[in-house]
């Protein structure tokens, strides 16, 4: 029988890892990780769960050494965050190159510099074009239903493609909450066992990858993998329908709450979304009809459904938990911007840089100023920012 | 929906008491709690906070408290080091505190604002039953007084989380501080 338990989103993860039954975890325990390596380790020496543990000495290191063991033939499990994600970038290009379909948990955390232990999607959202799929999690039951799903997705042979479950750091990763668990027979049927796809690394049958290309070859086995992500975006559709149907939570690419007859939204992503609801509840009850809208998967970016869900709805507010610097706005308002055409007002918002609380004031606010706008302006709104005064902050007055 | 605020200093297990609330909360009275923690750059003796909220339904919000029901004040020198325990409370805040003394009780409702304070000395509590000056145990003993949980789901929580050997001095330690709270 599924039975509830208390635990944080890093527990969540090595849940669903463990029930996964990877066979090799390679992880790098210092900050920036969380406690994900570090449960996964205890498990591993417990025996809960019955796999090799490779204490590498870097994440680029974590992450070949699980292309390499996924290569053999079975699943493999690494965690990172922040930094660790960064250090990562250019084996999340081999492994995506690769067609490796490796599930990773990333703690949303900051990038330096200046250094920073706190929430923002800096770290995921710059890794958008290395080649992995990427959904973000709401809550803690939200961040282990995606870890399994998150297996069927990326290793569908017509998908091959890494995934990455991004979670908001200490938000999520660090907040307990009530999760529904599932027994390991359940998730065995759901998952299944690993089974290698394409290209296997056998020393009774040895076969060269990620050799040398020329150019002739590259652009169409890059052209697969944006095949991968086309195909991704149906498998999902699959496999959120026979997760409902096992378990009876439903996911979508882009999930609307109550959007109907809505004048103003809020395009949200990760544990904002949870606020923002809330939010939307409260204003409803002082007469505003305004909605909000949860991405949840960012790769690929479901713009059709995003289309289909603000239809009629006017004014779209969209708020970035990272900065964007230099593009007209921040890239979640990128997307929702290619996906409407120009008669929407689509403003963009930053918010909650660096672990900054995106609190019910901060939705609040993003309401306020969407429906009492008529144009989007130039450049994002730096929504909770001293705007005023920021310079004061980085002027080196030590000499004055 | 109830929100919940608890300050101390670190190393007073200040977050597992979050962790072990919110466990009796949602795993033995049929409700939702989740926390909210504050990490930073603790270290022992610092002041330090970590956020309950709590509702009869499933809790979509998930940001700090800004707006707490009730304080719950594991080290009352925190309020010498600049924390404002009174911030955004309303007349109905209960204050639930970690001391013995009815006077330093009414000195900081006083300061504060607080109508309802509920007061035990759980340190001393925790020395006597669990051997350490650790008082996460006993403060969610007199945070059920306030019967926003049963001593019961406490007294579970704190087996289930701190294991069948050092659960048990806890338990008997929170259940301890329950039949000792007074109230003001």
């Amino acid at each position: 029988m599924a039975h509830y338990k208390m635990l944080d989103g890093n527990t969540a993860c090595v849940e669903a890892i463990k029930m996964a039954k990877v066979k090799v975890v390679s992880a790098y325990p210092i900050t920036p990780q969380s406690t994900i390596a570090e449960k996964l380790s205890e498990e591993v020496e417990s025996g809960a769960l019955d796999a090799g543990y490779i204490r590498v000495e870097s994440e680029h290191t974590a992450m070949s050494c699980a292309v390499g063991a996924q290569l053999t033939g079975v699943r493999t499990a690494t965690a990172t965050a922040s930094v660790g994600l960064a250090l990562m970038h250019e084996v999340l290009n081999v492994a995506s190159g690769c067609r490796v379909p490796i599930v990773m948990p990333v703690v949303n955390r900051s990038l330096a510099s200046p250094w920073s232990l706190w929430c923002d999607h800096q770290d995921s959202i710059a890794e958008r074009d290395s080649g992995w799929l990427q959904l973000y999690c709401e809550n803690v039951q939200d961040i282990y239903d995606t870890m399994l799903m998150a297996y069927r997705i990326a290793e569908n042979p017509e998908v091959l493609t890494p995934i990455m479950v991004c979670l908001d750091g200490f938000f999520l990763s660090h907040s307990m909450q009530k999760v529904l668990l599932p027994e390991q027979a359940e998730v065995d049927e759901f998952i299944g066992e690993y089974t290698v796809n394409n290209l296997k690394l056998d020393p009774e049958d040895p076969m060269v990858i990620d050799n040398l290309i020329g150019s002739d070859e590259i652009t169409e086995m890059k052209y697969q993998q944006a095949i991968g992500f086309e195909k991704a975006h149906d498998v999902m559709l699959e496999v959120f329908e026979e997760f409902y149907q096992k378990f009876g939570r439903r996911k979508a690419l882009v999930e609307g709450y109550r959007t109907e007859d809505a004048e103003a939204v809020v395009v949200t992503l990760g544990s904002m979304s949870g606020t923002a609801k809330y939010v939307v509840d409260q204003l409803h009850e002082q007469g505003h009809k305004v909605g909000a809208v949860k991405v949840v998967s960012f790769r690929p970016f479901p713009a059709k459904e995003l289309r289909e869900l603000l239809s009629g709805i006017k004014k779209v507010a969209v708020i970035d938990r990272t900065t964007g610097f230099g593009g007209e706005g921040a890239p979640m308002w990128v997307e929702t911007k290619a996906a409407l055409s120009d008669e929407y007002l689509v403003k963009g918002y930053i918010a909650g840089l660096a672990g900054r609380d995106i609190h019910t004031g901060t939705i609040e606010q993003v309401f306020r100023d969407i429906l009492a706008s008529d144009q989007a302006g130039e450049k994002p709104v730096w929504i909770d920012c001293n705007t005023e005064h920021a310079m004061n902050i980085r002027e080196v007055n030590k000499y004055v | 929906m109830k929100n919940m605020k608890f300050y101390g200093v670190g190393g007073q297990g200040v977050v597992t008491a979050t962790k072990v609330m919110s466990s009796a909360v949602s795993l033995y009275e049929d409700k939702y709690a989740i926390t909210v923690p504050a990490y930073g750059h603790e270290r022992r003796g610092a002041p330090v906070y970590s956020d309950i909220i709590m509702d009869d339904k499933p809790i979509t919000l998930n940001c700090f408290v800004y707006h707490p029901d009730v304080v719950i004040v594991m080290d009352e020198t925190v309020v010498d080091k600049n924390v404002n325990i009174g911030a955004g409370c309303a007349e109905h805040t209960i204050l639930v505190l970690n001391t013995g003394s009815r006077e330093k009780a009414e000195s900081l409702a006083c300061q504060f604002g607080f109508k309802e304070v509920y007061y035990a000395d759980a340190t001393h509590i925790a020395v006597e039953y669990i051997g350490r000056n650790i008082p996460n145990g006993p403060i969610l003993g007199v945070l059920a007084k306030t019967g926003i949980v049963s001593i019961e789901s406490i007294e579970t929580a704190l087996i289930d989380f701190f294991g069948e050997k050092a659960g048990e001095k806890n338990a008997k330690s929170a259940r301890a501080a329950y039949e000792k709270t007074a109230k003001m």
